[in-house]
């Protein structure tokens, strides 16, 4: 079945690559609903529209959004990627990824570009350009992609897009893991959308439902495509792919607070040895969850968006067949042929409500994820404020084929890493196994101006474990570097792990990519060396009090005149004692005489 | 330790031969509990004075000229007192002479040249406002059929058989005929053709005084400059206008929108419609700016307000800001909006609220937002899934009547003659603008003594002095256009620069905590130390003079 669905993925990955040669001016939407594993339901929401380039050139915007579209013209731009994520993928209770990782981003904001540009110099002008003009129309700090946070990835990345004309092209890579995406960035989202959220699938969005998912990615890709015959297009693709929790959204919303089922509610798996009435084994009960699209989104589909294509079903379902659904009175269910998917034709004003009871024999419907290509985890090594290491543990479950890919770092300038530690160890193994790592590109980070790149072309044999280590050094910011909470730490980059098709060779470079498969680490919390932040005015008084005393000392040594304890005049407390008790005997015999 | 060395032995020599003879003279003075130090060598005064003063002098000489030029404020010099009269109008006089020409091929040349002289007299006469001249002159009679492109309009005389006034479609040309016997005689002191033709004259480039005028009085010109007799409802119409136009840029860009609140219509022609209704107007104005133009459909918009019939609080509500895309276009040149809405509200007629509301030009199914753009109302049959040409012509005709009042463009005249009075009133217009923010610059320099002034704002300040100059000498061309677009630019760059407002504010109690911990504890020893060797210095000098008046009287 596993294979099944990645071919289902697959399918609908070339979809999006070639049907848009149909017509020069188009637009698509679907919404693919799969259960996961752990009471989880994926649901991925695609728009597609295009438009021609000329009618681009020209300014004409139908489809196409128009506030993208000056950008992109104001700022060269070929190719654009936007990725607004939150949460992590559990792969090992849900799989591999949907659109095999190629719609989402690390958590935070992901932006890379093909920019056409003549030098380096203007190519970083117009990457300025488009970080500001699009921080502005999405609400993100996409500005504060500067220099430091720039790279340009040389083996990760390839164009998707067809640009056989334009030749001076430079692909730049930013990214903001701090970013928290919320509903400031789904309204503009939103907007570029044809029928806006009013109508079709984008109804169900909401904020509320969206930013409450275990996992969520909102993805923007444009590219032009050239088919064979007839006019180059430009595609805008919009992804959202979210992870719900059935459960919590089950919850009402009035009451929301979650609170222990009784104990003859709790949902056990009964095969188990030791099940009995006072133990439980929980369930993995997805399969047997009922559900309804009120219930998930909060509200039900708005008919269908009258502008797409009525030959793409607008939404499909991943269940299996002997799955009963109800759905409103006039909306047809289409079963495919793999038995495990179907679609639905929906009316174009209809209020779509679909619900899933539940299953009568639970045993012939379990979830079993696909697995995918290959597990990664990275985390922090070592302690103290000093130094530290890094370690990403990449597993490769295949039994049979070992997996290559590409393993992209960009790293904070602060974070100073010593190549030469840098190691693969395939675990059970005490030495490092040097044929692990094919080919590093490494481009040193330079302080506050620009960040390390690391790209390591690496493989993982079949069926085992890998460690790839390296340690760093934390350098010590300036005062003003620091941001307001500085103790939370300091965020680091997704690591990107794109898995090359080992197909390539034959298929060619048609397929637009040449990656199989694409994974991101979660991001990293650095915690630098914090200094106490009213330091300055210690410093100040501290350092002013010890030149003080110093330069009296030796002041006073030199203008002094040294006598001996018996020559000099009286001094000292005594002194003042004796002038003060005059001075009040003198006033009280005043006021006696008076 | 150089400096203490010496010291140390200067005390370690006075020690010994301090005490030894202190003893001595103790037990002489029958004191033995006060014991006195024995007199100071004069070397070592000398050189305790001397210690005193090069600390003092370290500090007068390094110390405060370096804490004075690591603190100081950088302010570069600004010519303050040209600034300011620029801003009142002592430094340029906005003079604009016009020169027309006449052609009379069929008139002798004395005749011609009285006619010019009569018609300048009565010009002389109707005209009040000095800065706004008119010039006669005669073009050479064999002239080409072509306007001189030094004049502004050229007068063609022709004979015919009443006096009347057409002016050419395409040309800057007034064409005037006579009758035979409407030819003043050389001697007559005055002619009803010469009057004619000043009265026409006047009447052409009416607006255009009222509006330059109307310029000055709104800016700071003192008075003797400034033209008098603009009545109220003439310059209340002018204020209209200005504040409808937009600022003057080289380029506009144009935005044509499309809006339903539903799902139908999703397109348009608007391509052939612009190009039918619209470019021949761009093309006309092509000379003083350029524009660019981008289209767009958007379904599901919502108004602002869903009422069928929109008062006049209802329209400036329409525009629903937070779901319309109708961000600006990046790139620095400013946005027209155009706005097709379908749908069938109307608005209420403007006799329901008279006089503000109604914005003369607009129909019951338009409203124009001042330096913003248009709205268009256009009802549709709600099947209708494309908007063709023909139903855009409305539309796009109303826009571009709307399109000249945003550009600033006069309301009357032959379309030649608008433009190159829009050209004018443009120049005249960033003149003062570029004349007032430097005044503001000048004044803000002078207001805030703690502001930093960079160098870059001095040099926009002297390139806007020097284009200022210069478009002040050629007010009324091209030439002064550009100089008076780059003047306004390097005005407002000067104005707006970012570094002048970054430390603005530092207050006096933090200069305090900063100082006081370093200078309080140094300056103590090093005053206290002054004093007490003034008063040694004192001391001596009294003795030194007792000393000498006991000698005298010895």
């Amino acid at each position: 079945m596993g294979q099944l669905l990645s071919f289902l993925w697959l399918s609908l990955l070339s979809i999006c690559v070639f049907s848009s040669s149909t017509s020069a001016a188009d637009y698509h939407e679907q919404l693919n609903l799969r259960p996961l594993p752990q009471s989880a339901l994926l649901a991925s929401f695609n728009f597609r529209s295009n438009t021609s380039v000329s009618e681009f050139e020209k300014g004409n915007f139908r489809f196409f959004p128009r506030s993208l579209g000056q950008i992109l013209q104001h700022a060269g731009t070929r190719e654009l990627h936007l990725r607004f994520s939150l949460g992590r993928w559990d792969a090992e209770s849900w799989g591999a990824r949907p659109w095999d990782g190629a719609r989402e981003g690390g958590t935070g904001v992901e932006l890379w570009a093909w920019l056409e540009a003549d030098t380096d110099k203007e190519a970083d002008h117009k990457w300025l350009t488009l970080t500001n003009a699009l921080s502005g129309l999405f609400c993100a700090s996409l500005n504060f992609i500067d220099g430091t946070r720039t790279t340009r990835p040389v083996m990760s990345f390839q164009p998707e897009g067809d640009h056989s004309t334009t030749t001076n092209m430079h692909l730049l890579y930013g990214v903001l893991p701090h970013e928290v995406v919320c509903t400031e960035n789904l309204t503009p989202f939103l907007k570029l959308l044809p029928c806006k959220g009013k109508a079709g699938i984008a109804s169900l969005l909401d904020g509320h439902k969206l930013f409450d998912a275990s996992w969520q990615s909102m993805a923007i890709d444009i590219r032009p495509i050239c088919p064979l015959d007839g006019e180059c297009v430009l595609q805008i693709e919009q992804t959202i792919d979210m992870v719900l929790d059935i459960d919590r959204s089950k919850r009402p919303r009035d009451n929301p607070i979650p609170r222990p089922p009784a104990g003859h509610d709790l949902p056990c798996d009964t095969s188990k040895p030791y099940h009995s009435h006072d133990t439980c084994f929980p369930a993995d009960y997805t399969a047997h969850q009922d559900w309804s699209l009120t219930q998930i989104f909060g509200k039900t589909m708005k008919g269908t968006c009258p502008l797409a294509d009525p030959a793409v079903p607008a939404l499909c379902l991943q269940v299996p067949e002997s799955r009963s659904v109800f759905v409103s009175e006039g909306v047809r269910e289409k079963k495919n042929p793999d038995r495990v998917s179907r679609c639905f034709d929906i009316p174009p004003s209809t209020h779509l409500e679909m619900v899933l009871p539940t299953p009568d024999d639970s045993a012939s419907i379990s979830v079993t994820p696909e697995a995918p290509l290959l597990y990664a985890e990275r985390s922090f090594t070592g302690h103290g404020q000093e130094r530290g290491g890094v370690q990403t543990i990449l597993r490769n479950p295949s039994p049979d084929t070992e997996v290559e890919f590409i393993y992209m770092e960009s790293l904070p300038w602060f974070m100073r890493i010593y190549l030469h530690t840098m190691e693969a160890r395939v675990a059970g193994q005490s030495h490092a196994n040097k044929s692990l790592i094919q080919q590093v590109y490494y481009r040193p980070a330079v302080d506050r101006a620009r960040g390390t790149q690391l790209e390591v072309r690496m493989r993982v044999p079949a069926d085992s474990t890998v460690f790839l280590t390296y340690d760093f050094e934390k350098s010590i910011l300036r005062y003003t570097e620091y941001p307001p909470d500085a103790n939370r730490g300091f965020d680091v980059a997704a690591a990107v792990i794109t898995i090359l098709d080992p197909h390539q060779e034959r298929q060619g470079s048609v397929s637009g990519r040449f990656a199989a498969y694409t994974l991101r680490t979660t991001s990293l919390l650095c915690s630098l060396p914090t200094p106490d932040f009213s330091m300055p005015y210690n410093v100040i008084i501290f350092t002013s009090t010890a030149i003080a005393l110093a330069f009296g000392g030796i002041f006073n040594i030199l203008v002094r005149r040294f006598v001996a304890a018996d020559e000099g005049p009286e001094a000292g407390l005594a002194v003042v004692l004796g002038r003060l008790k005059g001075r009040l005997m003198g006033l009280v015999k005043g006021a006696v005489k008076r | 330790m150089s400096i203490q060395q010496p010291a140390d032995n200067g005390t370690a020599d006075s020690q010994p031969s301090a005490t030894s003879p202190g003893t001595v003279t103790a037990n002489n003075n029958e004191t033995p509990k006060l014991k006195t130090a024995p007199p100071e060598k004069p070397s070592d005064i000398r050189r305790r004075s001397h210690i005193i003063l090069s600390f003092w002098l370290i500090v007068l000489c390094l110390g405060l000229p370096i804490w004075w030029k690591t603190t100081t404020i950088y302010r570069a010099d600004l010519p303050l007192q040209e600034m300011l009269d620029w801003a009142d109008g002592k430094a340029c006089r906005p003079v604009f002479p016009l020169r027309i020409s006449i052609q009379a091929n069929t008139l002798q040349d004395q005749e011609a040249q009285n006619l010019l002289r009569l018609t300048q007299h009565a010009l002389d006469d109707l005209n009040d406002f000095s800065g706004h001249h008119l010039r006669l002159q005669l073009a050479p009679p064999m002239a080409a059929e072509n306007h001189d492109r030094e004049s502004v309009l050229t007068i063609r005389l022709l004979p015919g058989e009443t006096t009347t006034a057409t002016f050419d479609q395409y040309e800057p040309v007034l064409d005037i005929t006579y009758p035979p016997n409407a030819i003043p005689s050389p001697t007559s002191s005055s002619s009803s053709l010469a009057t004619y033709i000043a009265g026409q004259l006047r009447s052409t480039f009416a607006e255009e005084q009222a509006t330059i005028s109307y310029l000055l009085s709104t800016n700071s010109i003192p008075s003797d400059h400034r033209p008098q007799g603009l009545s109220p409802d003439v310059a209340e119409s002018l204020s209209k206008r200005t504040t409808r136009s937009l600022k003057y840029a080289p380029t506009y860009h144009l935005t044509f929108s499309l809006f339903t609140s539903g799902p139908l219509p999703s397109s348009w022609d608007i391509e052939e419609a612009i190009a039918e209704y619209m470019k021949p107007v761009l093309d006309v104005l092509s000379p003083i700016h350029n524009f660019t133009i981008d289209t767009q459909v958007q379904l599901y918009a919502t108004p602002g307000v869903q009422n069928q019939v929109l008062n006049k609080e209802d329209l400036s509500s329409f525009i629903n800001a937070a779901e319309w895309p109708l961000s600006p276009s990046i790139g620095g040149a400013p946005t027209i909006n155009f706005i097709v809405f379908v749908g069938n509200q109307t608005i209420a007629s403007p006799s329901q609220s008279p006089g503000e509301g109604a914005i003369p030009g607009s129909t019951s199914h338009s409203w124009l937002i001042p330096q913003w753009g248009t709205i268009y109302l256009l009802p549709l049959p709600h099947d209708k899934t494309h908007v063709d040409s023909s139903a855009l012509k409305q539309p796009l005709l109303t826009f571009t009547s709307h399109l000249l009042s945003f550009t600033g463009a006069p309301q009357s005249g032959s379309l030649p003659l608008r433009l190159s009075t829009l050209a004018r009133i443009r120049s005249a217009d960033l003149l003062l603008r570029a004349s007032s923010t430097l005044g503001s610059l000048a004044r803000l320099a002078l207001a805030l003594p703690s502001i930093s002034i960079p160098s870059s704002v001095a040099d926009g300040v002297s390139k806007t002095i020097r284009h200022l100059r210069l478009a002040c000498e050629t007010l009324g061309g091209p030439e002064g256009l550009a100089h008076a677009r780059i003047a306004e630019a390097e005005a407002e760059r000067a104005f707006f620069e970012k570094s002048m407002v970054g430390q603005l504010y530092f207050p006096d109690e933090h200069k305090v905590a900063v100082y006081l911990p370093l200078l309080g504890p140094v300056a103590v020893p090093l005053v206290m130390g002054l004093l007490n060797e003034l008063k040694a210095w004192r001391k001596r000098r009294r003795e030194a003079a007792e000393a000498g008046a006991g000698k005298k009287k010895e």
